[in-house]
């Protein structure tokens, strides 16, 4: 008899503060109401899989605030990019069978995405690997890690490991002072006067403890009170900032609602979304204003960079 | 047509809610039908579309969904189906609701079991379908404060809709009963019991 071998994989000995399997997200189904879900980053997912010879689309872990402690089951390669968290940020780990990793402590920064070699194993729900937190689907049993979880690891091709990668990936992290999101106009940025206009890209905002993967929440001046009672739905985007009633942005993220009642003042540039989500709760950010023209370039401009990376794999 | 993000547009209809939203539906559901190259998703909802895409999405090509005047898009989405909905009236407000319009609970039943309804866009969370068929005696602001946790299957009633939750989740709209069919169930294909334009009414 041959013996059983072992599902490749990794355990959660500690999960982590709020760790969730996503991909490039749940595209296809917003006029069903359905989030779209995926990382919040998406550079980082991409680079994060390249470096362990994975498909950009694998599903990894994003990690918030504090990471998972990771047992090793089989030999896989491990990569953390993003924000720096672990021993080897940037880099790739290679795992042998029993190896305990810690990706707890984060210095500095909101989060990161942790692929393994293989990408994740969870079922393909509505075509994407992602978790859906709100709805409960989709990803580990549709709901962050909890101690004791085992995630296999899709089986590679052949055995043989990809070659190590010498580059580390490193993305901006914020730093010491304020961080600056670029942004356009948003749809209804006429709806707003001169005095709010000016108020929201002069003001200086700071993240609030109650954001989540749907919105982050700024604190700062209001910008008035907003009439939203007789505003029709919308379908809403990724980096939209709505401005509530009571006058506060709220910056939508993958997980939103498809469809929202406020008005959108602007929306933050998708370059700039990944450091968004490296920023933690607390800091300060500000607004500056570019061109939707300069965005779609600086946008064109990453998936160069991206694409090359490592050496002109694509 | 407003720019909503780097390759996302949305397509705006004027006039009254529910006819500017069949023009929406219809405009979402000829841009699906050209099978233009980079659209990724089309969002209708109240009066409103939003295409988002990839690069190669072109923003020139879905000026014309917009203002081709009513009528000259397929408005009516071929697969709209006509669900009959079984409830039963144990919704926290149903006496509120009902005395809202002047009428008894079973007046307001009896009244609200005969009105045909259209499923106008769904949205909130996955399988929650606003419709549209409500009489405007029947139009009722969200209540002052939301429930932390309303019942799944709720049947509620908010400004002129008509809506459904899929699931338990916090809501503050009107709640007139509750259905048991599942609106949002991953097990059956496909996994939504509305689309947009779909035919509703309620049986109790």
């Amino acid at each position: 008899m041959t013996p059983v071998t072992p599902p490749r994989g990794l355990l959660a000995l500690e999960p982590g503060l709020s760790t969730t399997v996503q991909d490039l997200g749940r595209h296809g189904w917003a006029a069903f109401g359905v989030p779209a879900s995926g990382a919040l980053d998406e550079e980082a997912l991409r680079l994060a899989n390249r470096l362990v010879g994975n498909d950009d689309a694998a599903a990894a872990l994003e990690i918030t605030l504090v990471g998972p402690v990771l047992r090793a089951s089989g030999a896989l390669d491990v990569a953390v990019v993003g924000g720096s968290f672990g021993p080897a940020p940037g880099r790739v780990l290679r795992l042998g069978d029993g190896d305990v990793v810690s990706f707890a402590a984060a210095r500095g920064a909101a989060r990161a995405v942790l692929a393994a070699s293989g990408g994740f194993d969870v079922p393909v729900v509505l075509g994407s690997r992602s978790t859906c937190v709100s709805a409960r689907f989709g990803g580990f049993q549709g709901r962050r890690l909890l101690r004791g979880d085992f995630l296999a690891v899709v089986s590679p091709p052949s055995s043989s490991s990809p070659p190590l990668f010498d580059d580390a990936v490193e993305l901006v992290e914020p730093g010491d002072g304020d961080v600056v999101l670029r942004a356009f106009g948003g749809p209804d940025e006429a709806e707003f006067d001169g005095a709010q206009r000016a108020a929201f890209w002069g003001s200086r905002y700071r993240i609030l403890p109650e954001s989540n993967r749907m919105g982050l929440r700024l604190g700062g001046p209001s910008l008035g009170l907003q009439e939203t009672t007789s505003r029709a739905s919308e379908g809403t985007t990724a980096g939209t900032v709505q401005v509530t009633a009571d006058g506060h942005p709220i910056v939508l993220l993958a997980e939103r609602p498809t469809t929202g009642g406020y008005p959108k003042i602007a929306v933050v540039a998708a370059i700039d979304l990944g450091l968004l989500a490296r920023t933690q709760p607390g800091r300060s950010v500000r607004f500056e204003r570019i061109s939707v023209t300069e965005a779609r370039s600086l946008l064109a401009a990453r998936e160069v960079r991206v694409r090359s990376f490592p050496g002109g794999r694509t | 047509m407003k720019e909503a993000g780097e390759f996302a547009w949305l397509l705006t209809f004027e006039g009254e809610e529910a006819a500017a939203n069949e023009a929406a539906r219809g405009a979402a559901a000829a841009i699906l039908a050209s099978e233009l190259t980079g659209v990724v998703d089309v969002v209708p909802a109240a009066r409103s579309v939003l295409v988002t895409g990839t690069p190669e999405l072109d923003p020139d090509r879905l000026r014309g969904f917009e203002t081709a005047p009513l009528g000259t898009a397929p408005v009516r989405a071929p697969s709209s189906r006509t669900h009959e909905i079984r409830m039963l009236p144990d919704g926290a407000d149903l006496d509120e609701i009902a005395s809202r319009s002047g009428l008894s609970p079973a007046a307001f039943l009896e009244v609200f079991v005969q009105l045909p309804f259209t499923v106008g866009f769904l949205g909130f969370s996955p399988g929650f379908a606003y419709l549209y068929g409500l009489p405007r005696a029947f139009h009722l602001a969200r209540r002052g404060t939301p429930r932390i946790a309303v019942p799944a299957g709720s049947i509620a009633l908010a400004g002129p809709y008509v809506g459904i939750y899929p699931a338990s989740t916090p809501g503050g709209w009107n709640l007139l009963g509750t259905t048991q069919r599942r609106l949002f169930d991953l097990r059956t294909e496909p996994p939504f019991l509305f689309a947009p334009g779909d035919r509703v009414r309620f049986r109790l």
